[in-house]
């Protein structure tokens, strides 16, 4: 496709000349220079509304102030941005918007992060002329079991109400009421349901709408940011751990363009709970009955003893939180030291996986002409912020159309032959009809038709392309010799030990009928997890491990992006879980000589040079069609 | 309550009658405050499910303009206007009359349930005639204080007006207020003038005639 | 100068209301005549007449209309009948006289622009005139001047009339078009103008009811005879809006450029009780104060311009030398709070602050430097604002302190109002 050539526009901002696209608004043009304007009700992903004024600037040859939010460049502008006129007004609107604020920073807790506290520091007046009472609104409304809001507090910057309309569509929050008495609400004040509401939390530029998970947690500047991935689902959403004390206080988005533009879904971001730790754990052995604890060196060296006793009958399940570093390293453990095919990170049963399963990018459904949504709610269901996704595409013209799994022939009759770019997206469970459908589509129509298959998991794509399968070597390449069983098959297939890693309560290792049946009776059961839980009751070895929130490596989300993940909490007296595969390795005659996480990740990209992608943020290409 | 099937119809043919069905919601909020005398929360309800919108929506519009109500009045409504033009003309002379004859207080409605009455800066147009009031929406103008006991006489004797424009097929009596509101402290003051009451907000009443 | 009445000549025809009345009285032939014109030459008509929006901004008419792109359907044509700036009930006046004449107009402006669905936008308060449009509408519709193919002239057009509830800033053309599509009455950002992107997003005018009421005459007339009327560059008699302290207020049509004293002393009748001229306002509740000295300016948007006031929507409102000027800018002003729509920072928080002192000065609490900071307040909103509601919040009560800044002295200096009657009691 040729690039298409965007007129540029000259102009001057504060005697300092910058040349900008056209279209660009006078804020972003001056952005571009570093030279900031202060704003409340811009926002980069909405439309402008210039409601808040903050911005207004002199712009030559305009009578009046101009919005620099709302004001697109021209050819030969001259802009002012700092005269004494723009000064003076930035204390008077500053002003006004104190006069019903009722700065208690103190006990509000966005101090610190606060973005109408911290330009009154910077462009404010020192105190408020200001004399009467100030007008009430409630205070500390639960707008839901996840936010509180503070009507007070509130300078109505309409953010979150476009949020509401032009990012999720859901127009859950609207306008009350007018003029002075405008409050921001749901109908009637009745909970809000939208799974989106932690971003409200982000956009709001006071303290109006707060989490209350958070509630008086912490100061901002008593918080340790990590930069990481959202453990949720194979979404891959970036985020920033904040922790205090060790302990983590919430996950706040990290903007990735490509992935999440920005927002988390509810259930994400609200999902940190699970991973906070309680107590400091020591490895257990049972020894006839008895549980007893030990050291991690005794029991790596008495699950290598009883992992070799099982001489190949052993089974490995990693769970779709793990790293692919862990995951590099627990398939060699299982091919190469203990030659057993029986791999797998599944809850049961699935179509077989391919590469093809990815070639529509996420960031690519908003050039779709359609996109076909087979099993509608189940999709959004299986990676929230995908519905964001589709309703931003929805908002620029593609046609996002919502079909139950088994109707994908109504899909296939509205998508006209002349189509260009067509997507179809499914969850694991769907596969097959996705195919199908994306078979009958490619006959009729013109164009492209590409398919992404939501995965389970942040990290089921990457146990995928790793081989945490019985039937493939990593790369989706064939196995040499038998294929080995997967979970399902586990329970009648004559094992004699089963080696069971999990990261995350939230893609937990749950027995089914027919494991709860078989494991009791399974002679070695060894569970290698962060969290205490009912297979604790079942196992001969537990190893405590590292939760996803506390260790190092890449995860790859549904689209085959590979991302890193960073430790935010220190969990150091629990040795790195790679290190106890190492160790059982090694014992079991292996020479692996691995000092970091790094050292894996190369020597895995070595083996899959396809991953080389993770050092560029880009996405696995197994030799798709581009 | 819900809505009256004739209620409910009109508001369909609303929906239908304008390029966006959007556009149906201010009359439709009319429809079924002709209906039941104000807005209920169900009302709402309804309105944006046979709109089709969600129902925040709605209550964005509803609260939006101070004609709506949000809780029942008397049988006839009464909006006295003190903006200056009538000011000039000695409005705030008749709004103390009104008061005292009424005995009740600005927003209030009468023990016997007759009327409602506010005062209001909302300009109605009729300066000309001021000072002027509006009874059930007709203008009453060149107000004096025999002209306003007349009316009040009129008022306590007539059932309440149905005021809906034009399709007035629909129409059901609003009921009369509920004793809670019957506020009657015989209360006589200067109007205006002094601190304001602070804006208090959240189950404050939608309609905010009442500030002076 | 006797009065010239253009759109109120036949106003003392009983029954105008009724079609047959109006018919008789020469209605709906300048829609015929308009129907046998192209639409073009018509925009040209109204362009080269010199009408001027009457609304509030004196915007040229035709020139509104030959703004909306070209081949680019529907349009929609907006009446504004929203009439609620303080001050003014000629639009009011126009509708329960006359309502056909108003539909006539709307039918004209409809087929000069290409519209085939008109809308008036009534104001919910004004439920009579509601009422007498919704009555002309269906008379209109039966006599065939609305509907399909009118007149047999293969034009379609059809008008919804549309009650608003009560929002004065309704009245600004694009809150209007925000209203009419069911949201809160909040205006919208400028570009892109209503010419391009309207009403549903589509090319849209909005003219006053006033405005639309001139063009069966100018149709009927043509260009040149309404352009004679009135000043070179305001065309055409106002309805002006008298109240206050004067002998007969009410509505008055008089030629552009009438001086105003004519308006106030002979047609209004003088000030009454024989009491001294203290100022007046034209335009409106938004307006700017003008003093005695001002009575000779004419009537008309440039004049009032020029003495440092504005026409806007043609209200006349006469203070005699009994007159609280801090009152009136106090109601004014807190009018303003009440009717904000609370969009902007300026106008929802300034408004507010304003009104707390104005009360303060009435209620006698007020200090000598809250005066300049009423002024400090008024300058951060005034331009600042969003929408011209806000801005207009201040011109007002900004201008009564440069003429009057004594009186607010005196309300400091004497803990309250001087001007306050002793009358209260002796009304009962």
């Amino acid at each position: 496709m040729a690039a298409v050539q965007t007129e540029q526009v000259n102009l001057t901002i504060n005697g300092q000349s910058v040349t900008v696209p056209k279209g660009t608004l006078i804020l972003d043009a001056a952005k571009a220079i570093g030279i900031d304007i202060p704003i409340f009700c811009s926002h980069p992903k909405m439309a402008p509304v210039a409601v808040c004024r903050m911005c207004l600037v002199e712009v030559e040859k305009m009578p009046k102030l101009q919005p620099a939010c709302a004001v697109y460049v021209a050819e030969g502008m001259a802009v002012r941005t700092m005269t004494d006129q723009v000064n003076k007004y930035q204390k008077g609107v500053l002003e006004f918007l104190l006069i019903n604020h009722p700065l208690d920073c103190p006990i509000c807790d966005k101090g610190g992060e606060c973005p109408l506290q911290d330009q009154t520091y910077q462009y404010g007046p020192g105190a408020s002329r200001y004399d009467f009472e100030k007008a009430h609104f409630d205070k500390a409304v639960p707008l839901s079991d996840k936010i509180v809001l503070d009507r007070e507090r509130c300078i109505l910057c309409w953010r979150c109400t476009r949020f509401s309309e032009e990012i999720s569509g859901e127009r859950e929050l609207a306008l009350i009421q007018r003029g002075v008495h405008t409050i921001i609400g749901t109908f009637n004040d009745e909970p809000a349901t939208s799974n989106y509401q932690g971003n409200w939390t982000e956009i709001c530029p006071v303290g109006a709408l707060t989490s209350r998970q958070y509630r008086f947690i912490s100061r901002p500047w008593d918080l340790d940011r990590t930069a990481s991935v959202c453990p949720g689902c194979s979404m891959g959403c970036n985020i920033q751990i904040d922790a205090r004390h060790n302990k983590i206080g919430r996950f706040q988005s990290r903007e990735n363009v490509a992935v999440d533009d920005s927002w988390l879904c509810d259930r994400g971001r609200f999902s940190f709970p699970n991973f906070q730790r309680k107590d400091q754990e020591r490895p257990m052995i049972r020894r006839n009955g008895a549980v007893e604890e030990v050291s991690f060196d005794e029991a790596i060296a008495f699950t290598a003893d009883a992992l070799k006793q099982a001489g190949g009958q052993v089974a490995g399940w990693a769970s779709p939180a793990d790293t692919n570093e862990e995951m590099f390293l627990f398939r060699r453990l299982f091919r190469e030291v203990l030659k057993s095919p029986h791999l797998d990170h599944r809850e049961g049963s699935v179509p077989d996986t391919d590469p093809d399963d990815m070639t529509l990018p996420i960031a690519d459904i908003e050039r779709l002409d359609h996109a076909i949504v087979l099993g509608g709610q189940d999709v959004i269901d299986a990676a929230p912020v995908l519905h964001l996704r589709l309703f931003k595409s929805q908002r620029k013209g593609v046609n996002v159309l919502k079909v139950a799994a088994g109707d994908g022939k109504q899909a296939l009759d509205i998508v006209p032959a002349e189509a260009l770019a067509v997507g179809v997206l499914a969850t694991e469970a769907n596969k097959k009809a996705a195919m199908d459908l994306q078979d009958k589509l490619q006959q009729k129509v013109k164009g492209s038709v590409r398919r992404l298959i939501v995965t389970t998991g942040p990290n089921g794509r990457g146990a995928k392309d790793l081989g945490i399968l019985p039937h493939f070597a990593p790369g989706y390449a064939s196995l040499n010799g038998q294929p080995g069983k997967g979970r399902v098959d586990w329970p009648g297939a004559a094992l004699k030990a089963l080696y069971v890693h999990e990261s995350s309560p939230l893609n937990a290792f749950s027995p089914s009928d027919a494991e709860s049946m078989w494991l009791p009776k399974l002679p070695l059961l060894v569970f290698h997890r962060f969290k205490p839980s009912p297979v604790d009751a079942m196992a001969h070895v537990i190893i405590p491990g590292h939760a996803f929130t506390e260790k190092t490596g890449t995860v790859t989300n549904m689209e085959g992006r590979p991302q890193r993940i960073l430790d935010a909490i220190d969990a150091a007296w629990i040795r790195e879980d790679w290190r106890v595969f190492m160790a059982i390795a090694n014992k079991l005659g292996a020479d692996w000589r691995y000092d970091s996480v790094s050292d894996i990740t190369a020597d895995l990209v070595g083996a899959l040079p396809a991953y080389a992608a993770l050092n560029h943020g880009e996405r696995v290409r197994w030799g798709e069609r581009s | 309550m819900p809505l009256a099937r004739a209620t409910v119809q009109r508001i369909q043919e609303l929906a239908a009658r304008y390029p966006s069905k959007q556009s149906a919601i201010i009359p439709a909020l009319w429809a079924a405050q002709d209906e039941q005398g104000y807005v209920t929360d169900t009302a709402m309800q309804e309105i944006a499910q046979h709109l089709g919108l969600p129902a925040s929506l709605i209550e964005a519009t509803a609260s939006f303009y101070s004609m709506f109500l949000s809780k029942p009045e008397g049988r006839h409504d009464m909006v006295i206007c003190v903006n200056a033009p009538c000011m000039l003309r000695g409005a705030d002379d008749m709004v103390t009359y009104l008061e005292r004859q009424l005995r009740v207080r600005d927003g209030a409605t009468t023990a016997d349930g007759a009327i409602t009455w506010h005062s209001t800066i909302e300009c109605l147009g009729a300066c000309g005639g001021a000072p002027m009031m509006q009874v059930d929406h007709r203008f009453e103008e060149n107000l004096t204080p025999e002209r306003i006991d007349a009316i009040i006489e009129r008022l306590r004797k007539e059932p309440a007006i149905h005021r809906a424009p034009g399709k007035k097929a629909d129409a059901a009596a609003p009921s009369a207020a509920p004793a809670s509101m019957q506020v009657a402290p015989p209360r006589v003051t200067e109007p205006a003038a002094g601190p304001p009451e602070p804006v208090k907000r959240k189950a404050a009443p939608r309609r905010k005639r009442s500030e002076t | 100068m006797p009065l010239k009445p253009v759109l109120t000549k036949d106003f003392a025809m009983e029954n105008l209301e009724q079609l047959a009345v109006y018919e008789r009285a020469g209605g709906y032939t300048g829609f015929k005549k308009a129907l046998e014109m192209q639409p073009d030459q018509l925009v040209e008509m109204v362009k080269a007449s010199g009408l001027r929006g009457r609304g509030g901004a004196g915007f040229p008419t035709g020139n509104k209309w030959s703004f909306l792109p070209k081949g680019v359907y529907p349009r929609y044509l907006v009446c504004n009948a929203d009439e609620s700036e303080p001050g003014t009930f000629k639009d009011r006046y126009l509708i329960e006289k006359s309502p056909h004449q108003v539909l006539e107009g709307i039918l004209i402006g409809s087929y000069a622009i290409g519209c085939n669905l008109a809308f008036i936008y009534i104001r919910g308060e004004y439920l009579p005139q509601h009422e007498a449009l919704e009555t002309a509408i269906d008379e209109a519709r039966q006599a065939g001047y609305l509907g399909k193919n009118v007149l047999g002239k293969g034009y379609d057009i059809d008008i919804i009339l549309h009650r608003g509830a009560g929002a004065y800033i309704c009245g600004e053309e694009t809150a209007l078009l925000t209203s009419l599509e069911g949201y809160r009455g909040e205006p919208r950002l400028k570009p892109p103008f209503p010419a391009i992107k309207g009403l549903y997003g589509k090319p849209t005018v909005v003219n006053n009811v006033e405005t639309v009421a001139n063009l069966p005459h100018i149709v009927n007339n043509g260009a040149q005879w309404f352009k004679a009327i009135g000043t070179p560059t305001g065309a055409g008699t106002r309805v002006w809006c008298m109240s206050g302290h004067v002998n007969r207020p009410g509505n008055y049509e008089v030629e552009n450029g009438t001086p105003i004293r004519e308006l106030i002393e002979e047609h209004g009748g003088g000030v009454w009780k024989n009491r001294k001229l203290k100022a007046f306002q034209p335009g409106g509740a938004s307006m700017m104060v003008l003093l005695p000295e001002h009575l000779d300016v004419g009537l008309d948007f440039d004049a009032i311009a020029k003495a440092g006031s504005l026409a806007g929507a043609g209200g006349m409102m006469v203070m005699d030398e009994t007159t609280c000027m801090v009152d009136a800018a106090r109601r004014f002003v807190k009018f303003f709070h009440h009717e904000s729509c609370g969009k902007c920072t300026p106008c929802r928080e300034g408004t507010f602050w304003m009104a707390n002192l104005f009360d303060r000065f009435e209620g006698g609490e007020a200090r000598e430097a809250d005066i300049d900071l009423l002024l400090e307040i008024g300058y951060n909103i005034d331009g600042r604002s969003f929408c011209p509601l806000g801005d207009a919040s201040t011109w007002f009560p900004r201008s009564v302190i440069k003429f009057f800044r004594d009186e607010f002295l005196e309300h400091v200096s004497e803990k309250g109002c001087p001007f306050k009657k002793p009358a209260v009691e002796a009304v009962a």
